[in-house]
């Protein structure tokens, strides 16, 4: 249970505050509400400046991300320069809290936008809205962006009609929660999207330290009725399975399964005939939602190697050698590629030579910043750099971060392929083959870090 | 600045308010609405136009509906009286045909918490409890709750509490979750909401329905509910078996914890479950959400206490990398600590090298002490990796490491010869007052193996005017006269000048105390002072204190989920007590500083300290908490199980008395006030099987003596003797420090 959620900017100056619960509005609770002449209220106003002073203005780096102050836990979660805090007197599981804090963020971005102090100072109105429905007397409500929307006014300035009032009793007197009734669309249409993180952690030799890919499937369906689907992908257990009679055409594609380390679905897949026959079949949410989110850990195309070479010349200069390989089919393309080379702290001066893309070296950021826009696969690219040093009587040795990499590249690099999506809706005329579906895959570089 | 000028702000917003044209354009009424919220949100007192928002509260805009409501929410505590104008409106709002119109009334008007609301808002929950759109049944129901709490500790409504009982029953599962939630704010006096079979069973056939929230909620609510059957206890199981792998990390640990807890007798499922939970934990440690990932690896760290090798094949999942903040960081090298086995130790310990070289201090020293504590098993991979680390020379290293070869050389004797070997140059790179401290005290308990340990104390002798912490002082004159015992030749001279520097000039009356008490000691004769200051140089049985073995998982169960693994429980424990927090005095020393006090510790509480590990068979459960009725009535109802006499001399100190039950896990329920004849005290404790120990001291001061009655509500003697023999040790110890 949650006694009230604050939002700050990176000041400490209190954007949003909500008080829920008087157990913690007697100590600590919102803004500064009120004039200094209400000592009660004076008494609210500490806490919050001792969030402040304890959290956001600490000089060291953050401890936790659950502080408690005077008793009272602060769960506190950082988007660019905003803070959110959930704030409580109870012994409350720390996960869920934190997943509060995170829908609230999802729900913020989906109807602004970005999370920032801007975007929040001009919807607060909106905001306060959508705290009073997300959560009542500190409990989570209704939080599906989707079903939320019946509720919420703002930018809505029409009074409601007839129809849409009944919308209200029908959805949440409907027994799936996740989807209201009679939705109609011109053209049924569907769009889904692989999206991966890759993550390495990559040795100076060239070993593999750790390395995961967590992978989320995002559907976007436009469809009408209570559409029934199917989803199919190349899981190694399905693909085992049916592997007596389709053995041969798996094969001859070359498509090889995957195994899955572990995975979620959203809550309207049907989980008993996941575990049963391991075939995802479900009624989707109307709109966006995650459908499922998994994560593997074997067999990971890594989409670029990189070679780092440092050789220290004397005290003052260094020499940096950076080779990065592409290792994927040359008929795709790699976007946004985007090198990041640490330079010790005395760097005086830098000359680079690089061979594609544009390199800086960023004094501010203490790195050299080497920027590709496209790469095809099977390439290898290299970047050379004298790093002049200044001399100091510091003993300290340089630590060498490591050399971290971005990019985004057009397939899975866990390997997984979409097979089918079946759509039956038996009581609207129209069958699977009139949906129009479209497939993307888009793998980002998540912690992709070699030591150099 | 939101605190000047607020009165004109007021004054303008309050004539736009009664601007009888702006009132009749809609859209630009809701603009000075808005105005007035934003105000409010920025810090302004804006409760000088209460009177015009009630006003403005009579319109069919929903939009200005819900601002003008959120305004009255925050000011209707400092206006009561203007808020009751507001009433009539919201009681009308109630009947709306619109169901959001009356949902959003009645929360609100629940929301009031003003004194007096309560008759207004009685009928309106009642009516919407019976609405027939959900929306607002789910505002009633927490309605309930609100009424109660703004009753205060009144009297509980039976009927209501029935009605709420019967809406467990409701279609909308967001209100049955809501009924639940508000039985037990209602119920809280009696223990919360009841969950018998039948409603058992009935939630956890609407789990399924349920969202995130509401089945992380359900989880929770259902470990109150005892299975009558084995059989029904995993039929029940079978049933929540897919929450095990929830998308939502929360309901994959509450539904961990229920296994577990259910499970409490069957040691072998827990394991299993924690077994098939592996996955989503690795999951959420390695999610890019970092909250999550902290909350996830306190849990880890949890289950490793009990089960060390259970995410070793996993180790390189708690790699840290670069870019992780800080406190993930700090809880993986926890981790690492702890999973390291003869397989992976070696990766390891590598790893941490690396770690021990980072640009954070904090995270340097981290590492620095995680392979310390490696060392306890792994002693010699790991003293070659610390004296590496000394040569680089670095300060904040160099104190870290000599502090982890202090607290080392105490548990481990073996790794002595190494460390000694090590320490010398390591002076030139110490500069705070912990790492000086351990050295010096390095130098005196093994100065005979360090051959220029007399020089390098002659150094900080010779600086000792210009050191500015007492402690390094005090901890010198104890070393110096330790090497003085085993080298006199070198060191006569300057303990002598120390001495005469000590008693002389020292500021300080603490370090002026030990100088004098050493000189005197001096005088008495060598003998006594090899007497005094010749303690044992090391103490491997500490280790057992330190890391108990693998602890039981019914004995963590009951924190899984709660925020005591994030906390760590000592420090939960101050923060749920206020009243623990500052008894934790000087009785029970931290062990990181143990070895530094060296001799100082008084000879009886290191008994206390030894005597822990052999109740290990029969295990207290630590805060048991009993109320003092409770007690009486249990007391009453019991027979005398057995009967002592203690010898005692003098007064009883409470506090200390009462500090060292609890740490042996027995609370004190009463005592007399001191100096009461007779003097008397009321103990409790219960042990893991749930067999509770009632206990009586009486103490006539007369005849010098301290009677024990136990009392026990199971009868099974071996256990009774082994608490018996715990109480003995524990007063015998008090007594001895008393006389």
């Amino acid at each position: 249970m949650i006694g009230g959620l604050f939002i700050y900017n990176h000041k400490g100056e209190v954007l949003i505050s909500r008080v829920y619960r008087d157990d913690i509005g007697s100590q600590i609770a919102g803004s500064a509400l009120f004039s200094s002449s209400r000592p009660f209220l004076e008494e609210r106003r500490n806490a919050v400046d001792a969030f402040r002073v304890n959290v956001i203005h600490a000089r060291q780096q953050v401890r936790s991300p659950v502080t408690n102050i005077a008793r009272t836990s602060f769960f506190h979660v950082k988007r660019s320069n905003i803070w959110l805090a959930a704030v409580t007197k109870q012994n409350v599981n720390a996960a869920m809290v934190f997943e509060f804090l995170y829908k609230m963020c999802d729900v913020m971005a989906a109807y602004f936008g970005k999370i920032s102090e801007e975007n929040i100072k001009n919807n607060f109105v909106l905001i306060y809205e959508l705290l009073d429905e997300i959560l009542d007397f500190g409990y989570p409500q209704n939080s599906e962006t989707g079903a939320l929307k019946t509720f919420i006014t703002q930018q809505g300035i029409k009074s409601q009609t007839k129809e849409e009032q009944s919308q209200i009793t029908s959805q949440v007197t409907g027994q799936i929660g996740w989807r209201r009734e009679g939705i109609k669309y011109r053209r049924n249409e569907l769009f889904l999207d692989v999206l991966e993180s890759v993550n390495l952690l990559m040795s100076p030799q060239g070993q593999v330290l750790s390395a995961h890919v967590s992978g989320r499937v995002v559907m976007k369906s436009y469809l009408s009725g209570m559409p029934e689907c199917k989803f199919g992908m190349n899981d190694k257990i399905v693909i085992e399975k049916q592997g007596k009679g389709t053995a041969d055409e798996t094969s001859k594609s070359g498509k090889q399964s995957i195994a899955i380390d572990d995975c979620t679905f959203h809550q309207c897949v049907r989980l008993s005939k996941f575990d049963s026959e391991r075939s995802i079949s479900f009624i989707p949410p109307d709109g966006e939602f995650e459908l499922m989110r998994y994560r593997t850990t074997k067999d990971i195309i890594l989409p670029f190697r990189v070679i780092p070479l440092v050789r220290e010349v004397g005290r003052t200069k260094l020499e940096v050698k950076v080779v990065i390989k592409s290792n994927f089919k040359p008929s795709l393309l790699a976007q946004k590629i985007e090198v990041r080379i640490p330079t010790p702290l005395n760097t005086s001066g830098v000359q680079v030579i690089c061979m594609k893309g544009k390199a800086k070296y960023k004094a501010s950021e203490n790195a050299i910043v080497w920027k590709i826009k496209r790469m095809a696969g099977m390439k290898e690219s290299q970047i050379s750099a004298e790093i002049e040093l200044l001399p100091t009587n510091d003993k300290k040795k340089w630590a060498r971060p490591p050399i971290s990499m971005n990019f985004e590249v057009p397939f899975a690099p866990s390997g997984l392929k979409v097979r089918y999506l079946k759509v039956f809706e038996p009581k609207l005329n129209y069958s699977d083959h009139d949906v129009i579906k479209w497939v993307r895959y888009i793998g980002r570089s998540g912690i992709y870090e070699t030591r150099c | 600045m939101p605190y000047l000028g607020s009165e004109d702000v007021v004054k303008e917003l309050k004539k736009a308010l009664c601007n009888p044209h702006i009132q009749a354009d809609r859209l630009r009424y809701r603009n000075v609405i808005q105005r007035v919220i934003r105000h409010m949100t920025q810090g302004l007192d804006m409760s000088g136009v209460f009177m015009e928002m009630v006003k403005a509260s009579a319109t069919v805009d929903i939009v200005q509906k819900k601002l003008v409501y959120l305004y009255m929410c925050t000011y209707a505590p400092l206006k009561p009286d203007l808020a009751l104008l507001a009433i009539n409106t919201l009681c009308k709002d109630c009947s709306d045909p619109n169901p959001m119109v009356r949902g959003l009334a009645l929360r609100s008007m629940c929301s009031l918490r003003m004194p007096g609301v309560q008759e207004y808002i009685q009928q309106p929950i009642l009516n919407g409890l019976r609405d027939k759109a959900s929306y607002v049944r789910r505002v009633a129901v927490l309605g309930c709750a609100k009424m109660h709490n703004l009753h205060g500790d009144s009297e509980v409504d039976g009927a209501l509490v029935n009605e709420l009982y019967s809406l467990l029953r409701d279609q909308d599962p967001i209100v049955v979750v809501n009924c639940l939630r508000s039985l037990e704010e209602i119920l809280k006096q009696e223990g919360g909401v009841v969950i018998n079979k039948p409603i058992a069973h009935h939630l956890l056939n609407r789990m399924s329905k349920l969202d995130q929230w509401g089945q992380a909620e359900v989880l929770n609510f259902l470990l109150r509910y005892q299975p009558r059957s084995e059989e029904e206890l995993f039929d029940i199981l079978n049933l929540l078996d897919s929450f095990l792998k929830s998308s939502s990390p929360g309901v994959v640990m509450g539904a961990t914890k229920l296994f577990l807890i259910l499970a409490k007798k069957f040691p072998h499922v827990q394991t299993d479950v924690l077994v098939r939970v592996k996955g989503p934990l690795l999951a959420a440690c390695s999610s890019e959400s970092r909250e999550l990932c902290f909350a996830a690896l306190c849990h880890v760290r949890q289950i490793l206490h009990s089960l060390p090798g259970h995410f070793s094949s996993h180790y390189k999942k708690f790699f840290c990398s670069y870019s992780e903040p800080h406190y993930i960081k700090l809880q993986k090298v926890e981790v690492l600590c702890e999973l390291v086995n003869d397989e992976n130790v070696q990766q390891v310990l590598e790893e941490l090298r690396g770690y021990c070289t980072d640009v954070s201090a904090d995270f340097s020293q981290a590492a620095i002490f995680a392979i310390g504590g490696i060392a306890r098993t792994y002693t010699d991979q790991c003293v070659q990796i610390l004296t590496e680390l000394l040569g680089l020379r670095q300060e904040h290293i160099t104190t870290v490491v000599v502090q982890t070869f202090r607290d080392l050389v105490w548990l481990c004797p073996q790794c002595t010869e190494a460390v000694c070997q090590a320490l010398p140059g390591c002076e030139e790179n110490i500069q705070d007052s912990e790492g000086k401290q351990a050295l010096i005290w390095l130098l005196g308990v093994h100065g005979e193996r360090i051959p220029n340990a007399p020089y390098v104390l002659e150094d900080f002798v010779e600086n000792v005017k210009s050191e500015t912490f007492p402690a390094v002082k005090m901890e010198l004159l104890t070393a110096l006269l330790r090497l003085f015992l085993s080298r006199p030749a070198e060191c006569q001279d300057m303990l002598g000048r120390l001495l005469y520097y000590c008693i002389e000039e020292e500021k300080d009356m603490a370090v002026r105390d030990r100088g004098l008490f050493y000189y005197r000691l001096l005088l008495v004769g060598i003998d006594e002072v090899k007497r005094i200051l010749c303690s044992p140089k090391s103490d491997p049985s500490l280790g057992l204190l330190e890391d108990p073995a693998e602890r039981p998982v019914n004995s963590w169960a009951s924190d899984f989920n709660t925020l005591v693994p994030v906390y760590g429980r000592a420090r939960w424990a101050t923060i749920s007590k206020c009243q623990g927090a500052k008894q934790h005095g000087p009785e029970l020393p931290n062990t990181a500083s143990f070895a530094t006090s060296g001799s100082l510790i008084p000879e009886e509480n290191k008994e206390t300290i030894q005597e822990l590990p052999d109740s290990g068979a029969l295990m207290l459960v630590p805060n048991l908490q009993l109320t003092a009725e409770y007690f009486e009535k249990t007391w009453l109802s019991l027979k005398v199980a057995h009967q002592q006499v203690l010898p005692w001399q003098g007064a009883v100190h409470a506090d200390t008395l009462q500090m060292a039950l609890q740490v042996v896990n027995i609370q004190t329920i009463a005592m007399s006030r001191a100096g009461a004849r007779p003097w008397k005290a009321y103990l409790s404790a219960q042990d893991d099987t749930g067999c509770l120990f009632l206990t009586e001291l009486l103490l006539e001061p007369e005849n010098s003596e301290i009677q024990i009655s136990v009392k026990q509500n199971e009868a099974r003697t071996e256990t009774l003797n082994s608490f018996i023999s715990v109480l003995e040790t524990v007063i015998g110890t008090i007594g001895d420090i008393k006389s």
